[in-house]
């Protein structure tokens, strides 16, 4: 009875403080690295050589570093050269940028799987090639890399939790605050688990939703 | 159009040449294509046919050559120009390359909006128009996958024509339809002859190209191995692979219409 008292007043009040700040960090990040992660794929696939070398260059740097490291840079290592980030703006750059990073990979790899013929036909009609990437391209490859964000979303999700490495204390930071005050790690960080749990299902609910919303004739694969 | 003289070319070619390596796919290929005018490219299949078709538009920028239209050398490297350019020069593939995301009504509608910056309503209705006129009203909400392939390939010229093109290329148009279908997009090619529309074809249907072609041009591994009217190139070709080729394709599809 005791414990139930303990989580209904003193944890769950502070966890939601924290899914809050969570939630807070994950929807900017998830939608910034999300168009970011489109326009470097792009760019690695319809840019000039020089492009495509420098957005290459993005994506193994912010891939090779582990995303903790590239926190620290941004809120410990940017006050050195001038920049001061608050804790939160710090963590949703990061994510930002590392999401971006890995977002783009199955954007490339979309637009790289669009038949020939599609291009041909577009500049066939005098289509740009903006307008052709825009109207003809992107909608294809946009469908085609969407399960593929998805996991980055949900995985994005997750890794939200490393913001309270640089004292954005969102719902893991608030966790460990409770637990190391009463010594109850496992209740803490179960409870922590299941709201993480409960974030992903909605958004993995959501994206299934929007890509049953966006699909197209032909491309189903229902009785399979 | 009409205020061109009829001596002028619609389309002029000289030279063209591409080569993939050392491999030369075309080789300094010229032609004329007058106002009305059809022409029909025979040959075997990797006999550059499809390439030529393509470096016209530079689809596939030639190596060396010139090409004008209504008297006007096009220069590809001058972007506004090769876009407006393709604008007029109607192209036809022969696995139709519709758009796979939009409807048929959204393929024909799409380069109107995006590309001759059109008001929603007027490219509207000239997309019915068009769809309208190719007979595939009752299909206009049919995605891609939806369509039978003729009724792709119609949905394609639709497309195509809504552009205005001065000039139309037909990269085998009916080489991908079995037969039942072919006769569906044929009479809507024959119809626009009928029309006037100046046109590159390239096909293995030897009945129709007889029937059509103002001009055979016979090409093999990517030079023109002989030009005639049909009836000369068809019966009393002067070489003897022209011969042979006509005569098999003739055995094949000639007695299926």
């Amino acid at each position: 009875m005791n414990e139930l008292i303990f989580i209904q007043q003193d944890v769950l009040p502070a966890l939601m403080k924290g899914l809050q700040v969570s939630v807070m960090l994950i929807i900017p990040s998830g939608l910034c690295g999300l168009a970011l992660g489109v326009f470097v794929g792009a760019l690695r696939v319809y840019g000039s050589p020089w492009i495509i070398r420098l957005t290459d260059a993005y994506v193994v740097i912010f891939r090779g570093f582990p995303l903790v490291v590239q926190l620290f840079i941004w809120y410990f290592g940017l006050p050195h050269i001038g920049i001061y980030l608050t804790p939160f703006l710090a963590s949703v750059l990061g994510f930002t940028l590392c999401s971006a990073a890995y977002h783009s990979e199955y954007v490339r790899g979309a637009f790289l799987s669009i038949k020939r013929g599609q291009r041909l036909a577009a500049q066939a009609l005098g289509f740009t090639k903006l307008e052709m990437i825009l109207t003809i391209i992107l909608p294809q490859a946009f469908r085609r890399a969407l399960p593929g964000c998805g996991n980055e979303v949900i995985y994005l999700i997750k890794y939200s939790s490393l913001a309270y490495m640089i004292t954005c204390i969102e719902l893991t930071g608030e966790g460990k605050v409770i637990a190391s005050e009463t010594f109850k790690y496992t209740e803490v960080f179960f409870i922590v688990g299941l709201i993480y749990l409960m974030l992903t299902s909605v958004a993995g609910f959501l994206l299934r939703r929007l890509e049953n919303g966006l699909r197209l004739p032909g491309f189903d694969h229902y009785n399979l | 159009m009409k205020a061109m003289t009829p001596e002028s070319p619609v389309l002029k070619v000289e030279k063209i040449t591409k080569r993939y390596g050392s491999k030369q796919v075309v080789r300094e290929v010229s032609f004329e294509l007058n106002q009305g005018e059809i022409k029909v490219l025979m040959g075997p299949s990797g006999g550059g046919k499809s390439t030529l078709l393509q470096c016209i538009n530079f689809l596939v920028i030639p190596d060396e050559g010139r090409i004008w239209l209504g008297g006007k050398e096009i220069l590809h490297s001058q972007k506004k120009d090769l876009y407006e350019y393709r604008q007029k020069v109607g192209m036809i593939f022969q696995d139709f390359n519709l758009f796979d995301h939009l409807t048929a009504f959204g393929n024909v509608e799409i380069a109107l909006l995006k590309v001759r910056k059109m008001s929603k309503n007027d490219a509207r209705e000239r997309a019915l128009a068009e769809l309208e006129r190719v007979g595939l009203r009752e299909h206009i909400r049919k995605y891609p996958a939806q369509l039978s392939g003729g009724q792709k390939q119609r949905v394609s010229i639709a497309r195509a024509l809504a552009m205005d093109p001065k000039v139309m290329l037909l990269d085998e148009p009916t080489s991908a339809l079995d037969p039942e279908l072919i006769t569906e997009v044929l009479s809507v090619i024959k119809a626009l002859g009928a029309d006037g529309m100046p046109m590159i074809l390239a096909t293995h249907q030897i009945e129709f190209a007889a029937d059509l072609a103002d001009e055979i041009i016979f090409m093999e591994d990517g030079v023109i191995v002989e030009t005639g009217p049909p009836a000369v190139i068809l019966s009393q070709a002067e070489c003897a692979r022209t011969r042979e080729f006509c005569a098999k394709l003739t055995g094949l599809y000639g007695d299926s219409r």
